[in-house]
């Protein structure tokens, strides 16, 4: 893209064949251009890509596929890379097939209440394109700013937004995917959700590109809601904040977002780009918003005030300007990247608990920070029980990391014992293949495999994620390939 | 627990002053601090303009400071294919402003690009470009000023005696008659033309020092007379001290980080004796101010960098921080303000300068969206890479708001680049400096209270 000249022609005959189906310029096959794509947002494992190939529409998506089918070349659907899990990252060797430059926004229909955009088209510039017509798109992930709606379709992304509103999978209408053999089809029917027969979109999304590589998406898009208002809550105690949690949803309210973080996050964000000034000394706080038409919203809000009170809340204050509530969701939703401030590295784990079992699982994960000496923080969609506890460690010294990789797996064990799961919105991808056995059986991950099988029956679509190897002969059959 | 302080503390005795680090084996390495920062999670991707262009991991900061730390880590080498990413980047720190875990990315790049042009001297056009300007011209005020008087031959006279004067033309892209065609009239430079100390107007309120540039100086002269203007008006001695020099932002920027640290020196010595350095161009503010950085590895050089970039401030900032006198006259106008990068990324001043225009009666102030984005100009960005430059300027020019009359902005490069793209494209707006604007309020003030005196 930045001019073709000093380029050394490339050896690899594969490259030039891509090049022949993209263009000269869409290839990338220098081992410096290509170790940036070494690994996503999940840093602890690392593969070398064979190549890069940007695409530009369907048809050459699955020219490409073919391609790969008969040289037998593994290969992987990338969007921003901004997944947690090593969803995008290869094991070595695959093709990268980027997304990014499919970014159109195709079409708005708003009467209709949809949009249609190509895959590499970023989250949040969907809600900026409509916004100024009154609309938005309800899935917010904390990572809007760069990650594509093909990759949230991909792992069924969900954000602070997504417990009253419903994650990705409730906001799809239909797909374009090309599948593993290089077919071209459309699912579901624009703008017409519920089709009789099978919910191909719901298993499509959060497939975690392993069944089809998605290429055009309609989705749904909401009115802003008539009135807002966000409060922010400090207590002393995690087990009044869980509480107040819990007293909240039973008193029916539901709000539009329900977040917590303790301490150690509270410490990071603050060390970050976006600090709010939020007590250090606090044990956690909650950022709580209602939304809905005007005429309700104070009565939740006063209701969600009495409830902090009742749980002896130290503060609790609503935002007074537009301006206010975006610096506290700033804080917020940056607060993953915000640890890189108090520590080199961290592991984002991604469990499910049920909101009540909160301060035993804290009190759980306060013993694995103790036992394996890394600090915890918390970060908590606490409305719909989704915890992401983020181990902090340093790359650097020695050990640390696989330290890391245990005290990470090991509140997953204690998500699942709790009657959890080990992901809600991040994805197994690499990273928790083998934690998939605390929640599932051996032939539970069979029948998956075996849908899996009927998409992509030569595993050559992202292989190697989302399900635990029966034995290991297939990676290392793989390997030697190479 | 550690606070980010101590972070840092420690990790810095660990590394105490290695010779090489993987493979960067040249003098004045790489902060390993700062791709430490760095937790991979890419918020920063689409804030980064090259990024929005290609798509590609590579040209986006994440991809920048991950190659960086791979040639770190020995993975690879300091070589043609690392470079190019590492100097296709356009220095404008969007990602600074985007980054959640505050990841010095500009600074790491600036590091990388030492290295490399220790490892890989200049070859080719860009070469020479980079030889003639940056060694050439801007180290020496005189045959800047000289270059200025070329100029304003060349405007007189068309390309030719130019290009025989200086052979200049030789080795200057084809793209460069665009930027040619509107070189501002040049006017004379203020260093040396203006006495070292121009007094303060009616009650003085104090002194400061003002780095007059090169690029200003001798494209924008008037820019300069404007803010002395302003100043003085405000009750300032300003001084001009003779023997300062060029900032070195495009040395460094460009890898020569030693030519860039002479400057420097120069500098801190010239400004030694006060306490307030204005600056009215933000690419030189911006590398004012991270002298500190320049001199991380030289523990002599450093406290005395650090304490000088602390004196250094946006004129913006300052007139409106320091209460400037609001004119009493209305100046019509309908603008717009764009976001120099060196201002806002580097420097985080947007709400000052925007402020104080909409404080001048009259003005009328429109939003540009998307105000933030590099307009292309990136120091000689747009002479070494004129493709992106360009693509990014007609971004900007289709982004400017119907019915302004001006585009106000901080910084010379900015202005050039956007009265290219202005006439470029066909369109009328003039392009004005925030003091250039305040500056017409004062002195049409001035005017009517003369003329009320005179009847
Ligand atoms: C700071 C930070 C905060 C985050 N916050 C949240 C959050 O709040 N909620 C949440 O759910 N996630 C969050 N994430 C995780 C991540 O952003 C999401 O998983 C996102 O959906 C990934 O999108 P992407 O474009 O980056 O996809 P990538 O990372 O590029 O890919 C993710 C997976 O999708 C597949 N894929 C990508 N595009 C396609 C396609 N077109 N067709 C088929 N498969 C495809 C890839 O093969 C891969 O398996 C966060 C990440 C970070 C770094
Ligand atoms: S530079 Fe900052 S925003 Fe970009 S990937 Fe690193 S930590 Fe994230
Ligand atoms: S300085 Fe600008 S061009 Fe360079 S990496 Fe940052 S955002 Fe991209």
């Amino acid at each position: 893209m930045f001019g073709k000249k000093s380029r050394k022609q490339p050896k690899d005959p594969l490259v030039r064949k891509l090049m022949d189906i993209v263009g000269e310029n869409e290839v990338l096959y220098l081992k410096e251009d290509l170790v940036a794509y070494e690994c996503d947002g999940f840093t602890m494992s690392k593969g070398m890509p064979r190549a890069v190939a940007f695409v530009h529409n369907a048809e050459e998506v699955s020219q490409i596929v073919k391609l790969l089918n008969r040289e037998k070349v593994p290969y992987i659907a990338r969007g921003a890379g901004t997944g947690l899990s090593g969803g995008a990252t290869p094991l070595g060797g695959e093709v990268i097939i980027s997304m990014v430059r499919m970014k159109r926004l195709l079409h708005v229909d708003l009467e209709n209440r949809k949009a249609v955009v190509e895959p590499g088209f970023v989250n949040l510039k969907l809600t900026q394109s409509i916004s100024d017509r009154g609309y938005y798109y309800a899935p917010d992930p904390s990572s809007q700013y760069a990650c594509t709606i093909g990759g949230n379709v991909a792992e069924n992304a969900g954000g602070a937004h997504c417990l009253k509103y419903g994650v990705t999978t409730n906001h799809i209408l239909g797909l374009e995917v090309v599948l593993p053999n290089g077919e071209i089809v459309e699912i579901g029917e624009e703008g017409i959700p519920d089709r009789p027969g099978y919910d191909l979109i719901g298993l499509l999304t959060g497939s975690e590109g392993t069944l089809g590589i998605i290429t055009k998406i309609t989705c749904k898009v909401l009115k802003n809601p008539q009135g807002k208002k966000t409060v922010l809550a400090y207590f002393d105690e995690i087990n009044d904040a869980s509480q107040a949690v819990s007293d909240i949803i039973s008193a029916g309210i539901i709000p539009a977002a329900l977040e917590m973080m303790d301490q150690t996050a509270i410490h990071g964000v603050e060390s970050g780009a976006h600090p709010v000034g939020h007590p250090r000394d606090i044990a956690a706080f909650l950022l709580i918003e209602v939304d809905g038409i005007e005429a309700g919203i104070d009565d939740q809000m006063n209701e969600i005030v009495e409830v902090c009170k009742k749980n002896h809340v130290r503060e609790v204050k609503v935002a007074q300007s537009e301006a206010e509530r975006e610096l506290w969701w700033a804080n917020r939703k940056t607060g993953f990247s915000a640890m890189g401030a108090i520590s080199p590295d961290y592991l984002v784990q991604d469990g499910v608990i049920p909101r009540t079992r909160l301060p035993e699982v804290l009190t759980k994960i306060g013993e694995i920070s103790k036992k394996y000496n890394l600090r915890i923080a918390n970060i908590f969609h606490a409305g719909d029980g989704n915890l992401h506890p983020l181990v902090l460690y340093d790359a650097r010294v020695p050990g640390e990391a696989e330290r890391a990789a245990k005290a990470g797996s090991e509140c997953l064990k204690v998500c699942a014992d709790a009657g959890g799961s080990i992901t809600g919105e991040h994805g197994v991808g690499i990273e928790k293949k083998e934690e998939m056995r605390f929640i599932f059986t051996d032939e539970e991950i069979e029948a998956q495999t075996n849908i899996r099988a009927v998409f992509n029956p030569e595993d050559l679509l992202n292989p190697g994620k989302l399900f635990p190897e029966p034995g290991r002969c297939v990676e290392v059959k793989r390997a030697k390939a190479q | 627990m550690m606070s980010v302080d101590e972070k840092k503390m420690s990790a810095q005795t660990e590394q105490g002053m290695p010779a090489t680090l993987g493979n960067f084996k040249w003098n004045d390495l790489p902060d390993e601090n700062k791709w430490a920062d760095c937790v991979h999670c890419g918020m920063c991707l689409e804030a980064c303009p090259t990024y929005q262009e290609t798509g590609e991991e590579h040209q986006s900061p994440r991809g920048r400071v991950y190659l960086i730390k791979a040639v770190a880590e020995g993975k690879i080498d300091v070589n043609e294919a690392f470079s190019k990413p590492i100097f296709d980047g356009l220095d404008c720190r969007a990602c600074e402003t985007a980054c959640p875990a505050s990841v010095q990315v500009g600074g790491l790049i600036e590091e990388a690009r030492g290295q490399i042009r220790q490892a890989m001297p200049l070859k080719g056009i860009s070469g020479a470009v980079s030889k003639t300007v940056l060694k050439g011209f801007f180290p020496h005020p005189s045959r800047m000023h000289k270059l200025g008087g070329l100029m304003k031959l060349y405007q007189k006279s068309g390309i030719q005696k130019l290009a025989r004067k200086t052979g200049l033309l030789n080795i200057l892209p084809t793209h460069l008659k665009d930027m040619e065609a509107i070189l501002p009239e040049v006017g004379k430079p203020v260093l040396g033309r203006y006495p070292e100390v121009v007094p303060a107007e009616g009650e003085r309120k104090g002194r400061v020092a003002l780095l007059t540039g090169c690029v200003m100086d001798v494209m924008f002269s008037d820019v300069n007379e404007a803010t002395i203007r302003v100043l003085t008006h405000n009750g300032y001695d300003v001084h001009l001290p003779k023997n300062q020099r060029c900032c070195g932002a495009l040395h460094i920027h460009a890898g020569d980080r030693e030519t860039g640290k002479a400057l420097a020196k120069q500098n801190i010595e010239a400004f030694k004796e006060f306490d307030k350095v204005l600056v009215n161009a933000a690419g030189c503010g911006a590398a004012l101010q991270e002298y500190d950085e320049l001199f991380r590895n030289d523990p002599e050089m450093l406290p005395l960098a650090k304490a000088f970039s602390e004196k250094v401030e946006d004129i913006s900032k300052f007139l409106y921080e320091n209460g400037f006198k609001r004119p009493k006259v209305e100046v019509k106008t309908r603008i717009t303000y764009h976001d120099a990068c060196h201002l806002a990324h580097a420097q985080g001043v947007r709400f000052e300068p925007r402020q104080l225009l909409k404080e001048i009666p009259g003005v009328e102030l429109v939003e540009l969206p998307d105000a933030d984005r590099c307009c292309g100009s990136a120091g000689i960005y747009n002479l070494t890479h004129p493709d992106m430059a360009g693509r990014l300027l007609e971004r900007k020019i289709d982004d400017i708001p119907e019915n302004v009359e001006m585009i106000t902005m901080g910084n010379p490069g900015c202005m050039l680049q956007i009265a290219m793209g202005v006439k470029k494209y066909g369109r009328s707006e003039k392009v004005v400096h925030t003091v250039q604007l305040l500056d017409w309020a004062y002195e049409k003030e001035k005017k009517e209270a003369e003329n009320l005196v005179n009847t």
